[in-house]
């Protein structure tokens, strides 16, 4: 997703890059929300700026921001993904080894190391 | 207990820099069972909280009657404690994990590594029904019993047999307001799922 200067000039069912899914069908719980370096616009509802807000001063997750926006999840995470959308925030899915935001089906099964290094780093606290 | 929200949402505590894997384990029980104490007590930031919708055929049967008010919400619960040497950054999220909250169950547990189950010794069939989600759901889970103040000894063997846990399964105690106990029971957790990794799914 580019990081250009001002507004993108596609219409957003064509921002996701010709993926026809909407990303709010990829958008997780913990799918961790950029700022892309795009301000609110005054096109934008109250709630988006609030949330563009809150993720210009660094990543969130899709339910921390709900909960600091004291919204539902769900509503947080239709939100987010009309911004991911629209250039305005960039998706990163929890782990770091998937493509942006995308959730893939079938790699929902923790990896063993994963879980090695969660039990580890619950050991070293 | 359905933990009411403060007056102002607490300020926001951003996530570290760099690459880290973002996880999360499930702490679920029935209402009042401490999942949110629990939270809190290892949690690096304030739990935060959402209100989720549940489904209305809830209404008639649900406990969630709050001066005399029934509500249409269920509260989630969540925390996160960063693991920077192992760059893992875990949330816990805590919910009653009951069929009227379907709504949100499958997002909830979409990814989850595994959840603990805290069980009173008082009443053990209000866990029943979360158990059984969680099986449904394919995860593994550690019990722990959480201790109140005026909780009697128990046979762990008898609380076992009790909710019919699998051999495998491990059964701690835990004490939702201590830090070092509620942090070895998501260690035990930790270790169960290691030496679950890979195992045949019944």
């Amino acid at each position: 997703m580019s990081r250009g200067q001002g507004r993108r000039l596609v219409p957003s069912y064509l921002a996701p890059g010709g993926s026809s899914a909407p990303t709010r069908n990829s958008l997780q719980a913990l799918t961790v929300l950029i700022a892309t370096g795009l301000s609110a616009s005054p096109h934008h509802t109250p709630a988006q700026q609030r949330l563009l807000d809150l993720t210009a001063k660094g990543p969130l997750t899709v339910a921390e921001s709900a909960g600091y926006l004291r919204l539902p999840m769900g509503v947080g995470k239709m939100i987010a993904s009309q911004l991911v959308d629209d250039g305005y925030l960039m998706a990163r899915a929890p782990l770091t080894g998937l493509p942006d935001g995308i959730r893939t089906p079938g790699a929902e099964q923790p990896t063993k190391s994963l879980l090695e290094r969660v039990r580890d780093g619950l050991l070293a606290l | 207990m359905v933990s009411s929200p403060s007056s102002s949402p607490p300020s926001p505590v951003y996530l570290p820099d760099g690459d880290f894997d973002l996880v999360k384990i499930l702490i679920v029980g029935p209402f009042g069972i401490g999942k949110t104490t629990a939270i809190e007590t290892v949690s690096e930031i304030r739990s935060l909280h959402t209100e989720e919708p549940m489904t209305q055929a809830a209404a008639s049967v649900d406990d969630l009657v709050v001066d005399g008010k029934t509500t249409t919400t269920v509260a989630l619960d969540f925390g996160r404690i960063t693991l920077s040497g192992a760059r893992i950054v875990l949330y816990l999220f805590g919910t009653p994990g009951q069929e009227r909250f379907r709504v949100i169950w499958d997002e909830i547990t979409q990814g989850a590594l595994g959840a603990l189950v805290l069980v009173d010794t008082r009443r053990l069939d209000a866990s029943f029904e979360v158990m059984g989600l969680i099986e449904e759901a394919g995860l593994d889970y550690v019990v722990a019993l959480n201790r109140f103040p005026d909780t009697p000894e128990h046979e762990l063997a008898l609380v076992r047999s009790k909710l019919d846990l699998e051999d495998h399964t491990p059964l701690v105690t835990c004490d939702a307001r201590d830090r070092t106990s509620v942090l070895d029971a998501l260690r035990t957790l930790a270790d169960h799922l290691v030496s679950r990794a890979g195992a045949e799914l019944p």
